[in-house]
Protein backbone atom coordinates (compact mmCIF):
# COMPACT_ATOMS: atom_id res chain seq x y z
CA UNK A 1 0.00 0.00 0.00
CA UNK A 2 1.51 3.30 -1.09
CA UNK A 3 -0.50 5.60 1.18
CA UNK A 4 0.36 5.18 4.84
CA UNK A 5 -3.02 6.54 5.91
CA UNK A 6 -4.84 3.81 3.97
CA UNK A 7 -2.45 1.16 5.31
CA UNK A 8 -2.51 2.14 8.99
CA UNK A 9 -4.87 5.06 9.48
CA UNK A 10 -8.18 3.25 10.02
CA UNK A 11 -10.57 4.27 12.77
CA UNK A 12 -11.11 1.96 15.73
CA UNK A 13 -14.20 0.12 14.41
CA UNK A 14 -12.53 -0.64 11.08
CA UNK A 15 -9.25 -1.50 12.78
CA UNK A 16 -11.03 -4.12 14.88
CA UNK A 17 -12.70 -5.60 11.81
CA UNK A 18 -9.35 -5.75 9.99
CA UNK A 19 -7.83 -7.48 13.01
CA UNK A 20 -10.68 -9.99 13.04
CA UNK A 21 -10.25 -10.70 9.32
CA UNK A 22 -6.51 -11.21 9.82
CA UNK A 23 -7.02 -13.57 12.77
CA UNK A 24 -9.79 -15.62 11.16
CA UNK A 25 -8.19 -15.87 7.71
CA UNK A 26 -4.67 -16.19 9.15
CA UNK A 27 -3.51 -14.06 6.24
CA UNK A 28 -2.51 -10.51 5.52
CA UNK A 29 -5.61 -8.42 4.79
CA UNK A 30 -5.79 -7.62 1.04
CA UNK A 31 -5.14 -3.99 0.10
CA UNK A 32 -8.55 -3.69 -1.53
CA UNK A 33 -10.20 -4.44 1.82
CA UNK A 34 -8.03 -1.88 3.58
CA UNK A 35 -9.02 0.65 0.93
CA UNK A 36 -12.73 -0.11 1.36
CA UNK A 37 -12.39 0.18 5.14
CA UNK A 38 -10.57 3.51 5.05
CA UNK A 39 -13.09 6.32 5.69
CA UNK A 40 -15.86 3.92 4.56
CA UNK A 41 -18.54 6.60 4.38
CA UNK A 42 -16.54 8.34 1.64
CA UNK A 43 -16.05 5.40 -0.72
CA UNK A 44 -16.13 1.89 0.76
CA UNK A 45 -19.73 1.73 1.93
CA UNK A 46 -21.45 3.15 -1.18
CA UNK A 47 -19.03 1.13 -3.35
CA UNK A 48 -19.89 -2.11 -1.52
CA UNK A 49 -23.62 -1.35 -1.84
CA UNK A 50 -23.19 -0.90 -5.57
CA UNK A 51 -20.97 -3.98 -5.95
CA UNK A 52 -23.46 -6.09 -3.99
CA UNK A 53 -26.34 -4.95 -6.20
CA UNK A 54 -24.42 -5.50 -9.43
CA UNK A 55 -22.79 -8.81 -8.53
CA UNK A 56 -25.52 -10.44 -6.40
CA UNK A 57 -28.70 -8.48 -7.09
CA UNK A 58 -31.49 -9.38 -9.55
CA UNK A 59 -30.05 -9.85 -13.04
CA UNK A 60 -30.52 -11.96 -16.19
CA UNK A 61 -26.88 -13.03 -15.64
CA UNK A 62 -26.00 -15.71 -13.14
CA UNK A 63 -23.61 -14.91 -10.27
CA UNK A 64 -20.98 -17.11 -11.94
CA UNK A 65 -21.30 -15.29 -15.25
CA UNK A 66 -20.96 -11.93 -13.53
CA UNK A 67 -17.86 -13.09 -11.67
CA UNK A 68 -16.44 -14.26 -14.99
CA UNK A 69 -17.07 -10.83 -16.55
CA UNK A 70 -15.30 -9.21 -13.59
CA UNK A 71 -12.31 -11.55 -13.82
CA UNK A 72 -12.09 -11.06 -17.59
CA UNK A 73 -12.23 -7.27 -17.30
CA UNK A 74 -9.64 -7.28 -14.54
CA UNK A 75 -7.37 -9.44 -16.68
CA UNK A 76 -7.59 -6.91 -19.52
CA UNK A 77 -6.83 -4.15 -17.01
CA UNK A 78 -3.79 -6.18 -15.93
CA UNK A 79 -5.27 -6.35 -12.43
CA UNK A 80 -5.52 -10.06 -11.62
CA UNK A 81 -7.68 -11.53 -8.89
CA UNK B 1 -27.00 3.50 -6.74
CA UNK B 2 -24.00 4.53 -8.79
CA UNK B 3 -25.23 8.11 -8.43
CA UNK B 4 -25.02 7.78 -4.64
CA UNK B 5 -21.44 6.54 -4.90
CA UNK B 6 -20.45 9.36 -7.25
CA UNK B 7 -22.17 11.92 -5.03
CA UNK B 8 -20.39 10.63 -1.93
CA UNK B 9 -16.95 10.72 -3.56
CA UNK B 10 -17.36 14.06 -5.30
CA UNK B 11 -19.45 16.01 -2.81
CA UNK B 12 -18.93 14.26 0.53
CA UNK B 13 -16.66 15.65 3.25
CA UNK B 14 -13.01 15.44 2.27
CA UNK B 15 -9.59 17.05 2.31
CA UNK B 16 -9.50 17.79 -1.42
CA UNK B 17 -11.88 20.52 -2.58
CA UNK B 18 -15.06 19.16 -4.10
CA UNK B 19 -14.32 21.20 -7.26
CA UNK B 20 -10.97 19.42 -7.61
CA UNK B 21 -12.59 16.01 -7.14
CA UNK B 22 -15.17 16.87 -9.80
CA UNK B 23 -12.45 18.06 -12.17
CA UNK B 24 -10.48 14.84 -11.58
CA UNK B 25 -13.60 12.73 -12.19
CA UNK B 26 -14.35 14.64 -15.40
CA UNK B 27 -10.80 14.26 -16.71
CA UNK B 28 -10.76 10.52 -16.02
CA UNK B 29 -14.30 10.06 -17.36
CA UNK B 30 -13.12 10.63 -20.95
CA UNK B 31 -15.29 11.53 -23.91
CA UNK B 32 -19.04 11.15 -23.78
CA UNK B 33 -20.79 8.90 -26.24
CA UNK B 34 -24.12 10.65 -25.95
CA UNK B 35 -25.19 14.28 -25.66
CA UNK B 36 -26.95 13.78 -22.32
CA UNK B 37 -24.11 15.42 -20.48
CA UNK B 38 -23.52 14.88 -16.79
CA UNK B 39 -22.95 17.78 -14.47
CA UNK B 40 -19.64 16.28 -13.36
CA UNK B 41 -18.48 16.31 -16.96
CA UNK B 42 -19.48 19.91 -17.48
CA UNK B 43 -17.13 21.17 -14.80
CA UNK B 44 -14.12 20.33 -17.00
CA UNK B 45 -10.58 19.62 -15.90
CA UNK B 46 -8.99 23.05 -16.11
CA UNK B 47 -7.88 23.50 -12.48
CA UNK B 48 -5.64 20.45 -12.15
CA UNK B 49 -1.90 20.87 -11.57
CA UNK B 50 0.22 19.25 -14.32
CA UNK B 51 1.83 16.64 -12.03
CA UNK B 52 -1.57 15.65 -10.68
CA UNK B 53 -3.01 15.55 -14.20
CA UNK B 54 -0.34 13.06 -15.28
CA UNK B 55 -1.12 10.86 -12.28
CA UNK B 56 -4.87 11.01 -12.95
CA UNK B 57 -4.36 9.94 -16.57
CA UNK B 58 -2.22 7.04 -15.40
CA UNK B 59 -4.82 5.89 -12.89
CA UNK B 60 -7.56 6.22 -15.51
CA UNK B 61 -5.79 4.45 -18.37
CA UNK B 62 -2.93 2.33 -17.03
CA UNK B 63 -3.42 1.97 -13.28
CA UNK B 64 -1.04 -0.99 -13.25
CA UNK B 65 1.79 1.40 -14.20
CA UNK B 66 1.49 3.50 -11.03
CA UNK B 67 4.73 3.29 -9.08
CA UNK B 68 5.86 4.20 -5.58
CA UNK B 69 7.78 7.12 -7.08
CA UNK B 70 4.59 8.64 -8.50
CA UNK B 71 3.01 8.88 -5.06
CA UNK B 72 6.28 9.91 -3.41
CA UNK B 73 6.65 12.83 -5.85
CA UNK B 74 3.06 13.96 -5.29
CA UNK B 75 3.54 13.79 -1.52
CA UNK B 76 6.77 15.74 -1.89
CA UNK B 77 4.77 18.39 -3.74
CA UNK B 78 2.67 18.87 -0.62
CA UNK B 79 -0.33 16.59 -1.18
CA UNK B 80 -1.48 14.76 1.95
CA UNK B 81 -2.36 11.06 1.99
CA UNK B 82 -6.04 11.92 2.29
CA UNK B 83 -5.93 14.28 -0.71
CA UNK B 84 -4.16 11.61 -2.77
CA UNK B 85 -6.65 8.95 -1.60
CA UNK B 86 -9.56 11.14 -2.66
CA UNK B 87 -7.95 12.08 -5.98
CA UNK B 88 -7.16 8.43 -6.74
CA UNK B 89 -10.70 7.28 -5.93
CA UNK B 90 -12.19 10.15 -7.96
CA UNK B 91 -9.99 9.28 -10.95
CA UNK B 92 -10.71 5.54 -10.77
CA UNK B 93 -14.43 6.17 -10.37
CA UNK B 94 -14.46 8.66 -13.24
CA UNK B 95 -12.73 6.19 -15.55
CA UNK B 96 -15.07 3.38 -14.45
CA UNK B 97 -18.29 5.37 -14.83
CA UNK B 98 -17.07 6.72 -18.18
CA UNK B 99 -16.54 3.18 -19.47
CA UNK B 100 -19.87 2.08 -18.02
CA UNK B 101 -21.67 4.93 -19.82
CA UNK B 102 -19.89 4.21 -23.10
CA UNK B 103 -20.55 0.49 -22.75
CA UNK B 104 -24.24 1.09 -22.14
CA UNK B 105 -24.19 3.55 -25.05
CA UNK B 106 -22.75 0.83 -27.29
CA UNK B 107 -25.56 -1.51 -26.25
CA UNK B 108 -28.01 1.22 -27.27
CA UNK B 109 -26.27 1.32 -30.64
CA UNK B 110 -24.49 4.65 -30.18
CA UNK B 111 -21.09 5.20 -31.79
CA UNK B 112 -18.19 5.20 -29.37
CA UNK B 113 -16.07 8.37 -29.51
CA UNK B 114 -12.27 8.31 -29.70
CA UNK B 115 -10.45 8.46 -26.40
CA UNK B 116 -9.17 11.99 -25.83
CA UNK B 117 -6.71 10.90 -23.15
CA UNK B 118 -4.91 8.56 -25.49
CA UNK B 119 -2.51 10.86 -27.32
CA UNK B 120 0.01 8.44 -28.76
CA UNK B 121 -2.26 6.17 -30.73
CA UNK B 122 -5.58 6.29 -32.51
CA UNK B 123 -6.47 2.81 -31.31
CA UNK B 124 -8.32 2.62 -27.99
CA UNK B 125 -6.53 1.46 -24.84
CA UNK B 126 -7.17 -2.07 -23.69
CA UNK B 127 -9.84 -1.29 -21.07
CA UNK B 128 -12.00 0.49 -23.64
CA UNK B 129 -11.82 -2.35 -26.11
CA UNK B 130 -12.65 -4.63 -23.20
CA UNK B 131 -15.75 -2.57 -22.50
CA UNK B 132 -16.79 -2.89 -26.13
CA UNK B 133 -16.19 -6.59 -26.20
CA UNK B 134 -18.11 -6.94 -22.94
CA UNK B 135 -20.96 -5.06 -24.59
CA UNK B 136 -21.44 -7.75 -27.20
CA UNK B 137 -22.12 -10.40 -24.57
CA UNK B 138 -25.82 -9.70 -24.70
CA UNK B 139 -25.97 -10.82 -28.33
CA UNK B 140 -25.01 -14.40 -27.57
Amino acid sequence: MRLAAVEHGHRLAQRLKLLLIRVVSMRRVPDVVKTLFYRPEFFGRPMCDWTQAVMRGPSPWSVGERELFAAFTSRLNQCLF
Amino acid sequence: MVERLVESVLAGPGQAASELRRAVFARAFGPLSSPRSRTERATGGEDIAPDLAGYIDKVALHAYEVRDEDLAALKQAGNSDDVLFEVTVSAALGAAVGRLERGLGALRGEASPPDSLSTTSSSPPVPLSAARRGGTQEQR
